[in-house]
């Protein structure tokens, strides 16, 4: 027993030193120079712009999107509520690559493809494809993280303020929404980092072309089979600060206490 | 519709999850104070919510001052709860709380700081107003509850088990203090809970509920004193005991033969009887020695002690030092105010008292 518990222990600290080793060498193995002149690339400043616009664009409609679905779920009964449970997290199970690939058939060759682009709205190799590929693939999180969240607020707040006289509505304004803050919050901040790091559906929604459907992930990754390591590891820099800033800003609203960082921890894992 | 139902409940059923309410009728009338015991998941709380509008009944109806009020969304109703765990608003403070219903109901805030204020003073919270929720004490929480949900002077108050989580002292000084209220309002009040002082102290009626059925509703006596079914009277606690009529004192009070005792009672009644005596109501001496103490048992404040009169069991509460001197198996006399022997039913036939 002991030497199993010895073994276990040895293991994770196995772990935590080569995956803290792997995000120390990122900024250990190029040299500074290099990286200040891959920062500067015109490349670079239109795939960090890129990234940031299409997240923001993304996490708000993930956000708008998962907040009367996580609230249907957790109040409501319906026919059907546990198939819609099942397939909203699919995603999360799904290899990303072919998350894409769902979903360039589904725009390119389906009737629903057909009929935006007949308003002329052009999703495959598009930006706005970017944001639709990053959209599904950070929505189950979201989902999971506000269903947990009104799961754990008493409905009988809500019975209250109904039979105070207000409607249904009001209700979900005045006290669902702000009882859950935290959850919303701690949502809207996974979700930016999942939007940040998309790259499989990304890159075969949209295409990853150069300097048109370029965001950090597909920099990386352009940059990586051109054996242009400079502007690969600075891209990679760049998507672990931004992770780590969300983190940060994660914590320090969210406090010590909350458990809420829980869920989306065990939901992460 | 007459005064004799204001609020009536007609053969409600409903269904959630694994749960069913069965044909459940209730009449209250105006201004009326209506208490729900029973058992721990009995359905209690389900009734409540399904007359506050939370859950659509599959079957029945429920009428309010004679309008069905079934379809009618909870925010229409007039009906205001509160919960054991007073469920006040976290984002608000105490004033917030209280002005909630109020704001929707009238725009003037000069009126609604007055009303709040009445309100305030009758439960004694004017000083914690502007105090965030979080930071009050249990019996301060409920008070606000209260005052949230009285404030809006509803048609109908329902109350959830709301002293549960309250110290003794507390909750005590809470009934006198929702007694006052009520008064003041003319409130009609549902009021579910398992501390029988709510019952003597508050209610004007009782409904006994058990597995999603109401077994027997009725007057605060009637239940107490005559329970329709065993399962009540055991709920209750009250004795039920058979006993037979053997005539009357000089006084017109019946004599009654419980096992080697007699007991008078206010009630009429010959032959063979049920009779039922509430524990509390049984006064316990050293003197002709008639009956046996076969068990002592601490409950609480109370000390329950089982006597066998001869083949008849009864139950009597005692403070415990009243028995010091008191051990199994003693040899002991009791006297019981004939005004709290009751006749429940005549046996004169043989009539098994079963249900
Ligand atoms: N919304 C619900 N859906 C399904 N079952 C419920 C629901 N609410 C309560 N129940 C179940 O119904 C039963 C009665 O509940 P309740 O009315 O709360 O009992 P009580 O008499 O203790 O207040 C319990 O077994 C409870 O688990
Ligand atoms: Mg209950």
């Amino acid at each position: 027993m002991e030497k199993f518990k010895a073994f276990c222990i040895f293991l994770s600290f196995l772990f935590t030193f080569l995956l803290f080793m792997s995000i120390l060498s990122l900024f250990l193995v190029p040299n500074p120079s290099e990286i200040i002149s891959s920062l500067k690339t015109e490349e670079m400043i239109y795939s960090l712009k890129l990234s940031i616009a299409t997240s923001l664009a993304s996490t708000v409609l993930v956000i708008l999107f998962s907040i009367p679905v996580g609230y249907a779920l957790s109040r409501h009964d319906f026919i059907g509520k546990s198939i819609v449970k099942s397939i909203l997290d699919l995603p999360m199970a799904f290899p990303e690559l072919v998350l894409g690939l769902a979903l360039l058939l589904l725009f390119g060759q389906s009737f629903i493809g057909k009929f935006l682009e007949s308003f002329g709205i052009k999703i495959v190799f598009t930006k706005i494809g970017i944001v639709i590929a990053q959209f599904f693939t950070a929505l189950p999180y979201a989902v999971r993280v506000i269903y947990s969240t009104f799961e754990g607020i008493n409905p009988r707040y809500e019975f209250v303020s109904r039979s105070l006289g207000y409607g249904e509505l009001e209700t979900f304004f005045r006290i669902s929404l702000p009882l859950a803050k935290n959850g919303l919050f701690a949502s809207t901040i996974i979700t930016f980092a999942r939007c940040m790091g998309a790259f499989g559906a990304v890159l075969i929604l949209a295409g990853g072309s150069y300097m048109n459907t370029e965001i950090l992930p597909i920099t990386l990754y352009l940059n990586i089979s051109y054996g242009n390591l400079g502007m690969a590891i600075t891209s990679g820099i760049l998507l672990i600060i931004i992770s780590f800033i969300a983190i940060l800003i994660f914590e320090k609203f969210e406090g010590v206490n909350s458990s809420n960082f829980k869920k989306v921890e065990s939901i992460r894992n | 519709m007459s005064k004799l139902s204001y609020l009536e409940v007609k053969n409600i059923s409903i269904e959630l999850g694994e749960f069913k309410l069965k044909d459940i009728n209730l009449k209250v009338k105006k201004g009326d104070y209506l208490t729900i015991i029973g058992p721990t998941g009995s359905g209690k709380s389900i009734l409540l919510e399904t007359i506050a509008g939370f859950y659509k009944p599959k079957l029945g109806k429920i009428y309010l001052a004679g309008e069905d009020i079934t379809n009618l969304p909870p925010e229409k109703r007039k009906m205001s709860i509160v919960y054991q765990d007073y469920m006040l608003f976290p984002h608000m403070t105490a004033f917030e709380n209280i002005a909630y219903g109020l704001k929707k109901k009238i725009k003037s805030k000069e009126e609604i700081e007055k009303r709040i204020k009445e309100i305030c003073e009758i439960l004694n919270i004017t000083h914690i107003l502007k105090r965030n929720v979080k930071t009050l004490s249990g019996g301060e929480q409920q008070r606000v509850a209260l005052a949230r949900a009285l404030v809006i002077e509803p048609e109908v108050l329902l109350l959830d088990e709301p002293f549960s989580a309250l110290d003794v002292k507390t909750k005590e000084n809470l009934r006198n203090l929702v007694k006052k209220a009520v008064k003041e309002y003319g409130t009609t009040v549902i009021h579910i809970t398992h501390d029988f002082e709510d019952v003597w102290s508050l209610a004007d009626r009782v409904a006994v509920m058990k597995g999603g059925g109401i077994l027997q509703e009725g007057s605060v006596e009637e239940i107490f004193y005559k329970p329709s079914v065993n399962f009540v009277a055991e709920f209750v606690g009250t004795n039920v005991l058979k006993g037979e009529v053997i005539g009357k004192d000089e006084n017109g009070l019946t004599l009654i033969k419980v096992g080697d005792t007699v007991v008078k009672s206010v009630d009429m009644g010959n032959g063979d009887v049920l009779i039922s005596i509430r524990p509390e109501d049984v006064v316990v001496f050293y003197g002709e020695k008639r009956c046996k103490v076969k068990n002592i048992r601490r409950r609480g404040e109370v000390v329950e002690i089982t006597l066998d009169l001869g083949g008849e069991t009864l139950r009597s509460l005692l403070t415990p030092n009243m028995l010091k001197t008191l051990n199994v198996e003693d040899e002991v006399s009791i006297s019981v105010d004939p005004n709290s022997v009751r006749i429940i039913k005549s046996l004169k036939q043989k009539i098994s008292y079963k249900n």
